[in-house]
């Protein structure tokens, strides 16, 4: 296992992998991000937030 | 310095499985307390479905004053998902996953479509009545938005349910299938009868801002839960991550598991049976108070006594299922048993007798308790390995589609009848229902027949060996 050329410090990932935990990230900030915005938005309409 | 850094490294390292969601390996036995922590997305389901059937149901027409039939669209949006479950399913099966994962990352998505669709739900909601400060919001936004919420949620139930019972499925060894759909049921009913309790204790002073904090509320419960759930069970399969190739289509995979002898009988008596058990589910409580004159505190006891027959029906089929009961042949029993238990319902308004009335629902609990695990343990078996998410999204879609329109077709058919006028007594327009709902049993007892006939020919063992 730690023959594995791919592997990065500290977590033992490889590449491959470490991408793909970051994809994850990547796309759950997303999703969070959207459904953030639209609830402001939404919000802003329906209740005195903002005037 | 030098050292200080490779001190932390090194501590980092060694802490690091502790807090990363895999599963250790995989072992052949799986303890119970990890097969109920996984259950828990389970509740989740069950709460999703109690707020959008049950609790939001009643607050949108009641205290938001949107037309009814606006609110029954909006209430069969997630429907539209249903049928995407065995491509769902499929999906999961064949991910391709440099972290040798097949199952947490759809259920970790369908989780997020599930709390965002929450999150933004009790705002839309009240953009969409347009009432107070929303008053000025435009039509479309609310529309738009609230559609939105309801597709999410549709969408995470969906994912959640199938994936997760996948992975119930890929973690227990086969002969133990049955203690798990046991469990998943139980734990799917509980979380409903907990989650509406908890709702209509927390909604009974309405206002805007308590119906922002309970949907909200539950936003957040189901990313604990199905955080929860998912944490540390799936192991990682080298295998599989480092799988080339190029990747199955999802038509030759049905056309596979539709060539099996058996899985599309399955299907039609999972259909049949399903809208046979389901078509009711929302009308006994109105036929108790209207046919048979039981107070609205009785009636709704009434649930709790379909509730605890479905309960000791699961319990109950877990046992026989173990001991090497068949799955089909116990569907088929539950499906016999409904027959009587819904002639029952019938009879009790011309007797005027509540016990009978209250006898026959919990029969009716019973046998659909275990029409349901045969059926589910018959799906689970019906596939190879590595094709259960396939096996377990067909369940789910005809399942969920055959629910839905059970009900909104019971509600139409009581309301049609309702209307012609000259109705002999306030049962009349029940009674056809509760007919068609023996018809259904009736037809599903029959698809039977063929699956009990091969199955004996196989000296009495499942259909689906694998």
């Amino acid at each position: 296992m730690s023959d594995n050329e791919d592997k990065v410090w500290p977590t033992g990932l490889t590449l491959r992998e470490a991408e793909e935990v970051h994809s994850y990230l990547i796309d759950g900030t997303r999703v969070f991000g959207l459904i953030a915005l639209l609830a402001h938005i939404l919000v802003a309409y329906t209740t005195p937030w903002l005037g | 310095m030098f050292d200080y850094r490779r001190k932390a490294l090194e501590t980092l390292a060694r802490l690091g499985p502790r807090y990363l969601p895999f599963a250790d390996a995989a072992s052949d036995e799986v303890p119970l307390s990890r097969l109920l922590r996984l259950s828990l997305f389970q509740v989740s389901v069950g709460m999703a479905l109690v707020l959008l059937v049950g609790t939001l149901n009643c607050v949108m027409i009641v205290e938001l004053k949107v037309p009814a039939t606006l609110v029954a669209g909006m209430l069969a949006l997630p429907l539209l998902f249903a049928p995407f479950r065995a491509l769902i399913g499929f999906r999961s099966d064949t991910h391709r996953s440099a972290l040798g994962w097949r199952r947490v990352p759809f259920i970790w998505k369908g989780t997020l479509l599930q709390w965002g669709g929450f999150a933004i739900m009790p705002m839309a909601l009240l953009a969409l009545s347009g009432l107070g400060y929303a008053a000025e919001a435009p039509r479309w936004l609310g529309l738009s938005s609230a559609a939105l919420a309801f597709l999410l949620v549709g969408a995470g139930v969906h994912t959640v349910q199938t994936v997760g019972l996948a992975l119930a499925t890929d973690l227990v060894p086969d002969e133990d299938q049955p203690k798990v759909v046991g469990l998943m049921y139980v734990m799917l009913l509980l979380g409903m009868i907990v989650s509406a309790l908890a709702f209509g204790a927390l909604l009974e002073t309405y206002s805007p801002g308590r119906l922002i904090q309970v949907i909200q509320g539950a936003a957040v419960v189901t990313l604990i839960l199905n955080g929860a759930a998912l944490w540390k069970q799936e192991p990682r399969d080298r295998g599989r991550a480092a799988a080339t190739g190029p990747r199955p289509e999802f038509a030759d995979a049905w056309r596979a598991f539709a060539a099996r002898p058996g899985a599309i009988g399955l299907l039609v008596i999972i259909g049949l049976g399903t809208a046979g058990f389901g078509m009711a589910d929302v009308l006994l409580e109105p036929y108790g108070g209207e046919a048979l004159g039981l107070s609205v505190a009785q009636t709704t006891k009434l649930t709790a006594v379909l509730a605890a027959g479905g309960l000791v029906g699961f319990t109950m089929a877990s046992r026989w299922l173990g001991r090497g009961t068949s799955a089909i042949g116990m569907a088929a029993f539950g499906a016999a048993l409904g027959v009587p238990a819904f002639a029952g319902i019938i009879v009790s308004s011309f007797a005027a007798a509540p016990a009978l009335f209250v006898a026959a629902t919990l029969l009716a609990g019973f046998a659909g308790g275990l029409f349901g695990h045969g059926t589910l343990t018959a799906a689970m078996r019906a596939a190879p390995r590595e094709q259960v998410g396939l096996a377990l999204g067909a369940w789910g879609a005809v399942q969920a589609t055959a629910a839905g329109l059970a009900v909104a077709l019971g509600g139409v058919i009581r309301d049609a009848v309702a209307g012609l006028g000259g109705a002999v007594g306030p049962a009349t327009p029940y009674l056809p229902v509760f007919g068609l709902e023996i018809v259904l049993l009736a037809l599903a007892l029959l698809a039977v027949q063929p699956l009990k006939k091969r199955e004996t020919r196989h000296h009495g063992k499942d259909v689906y060996v694998r």
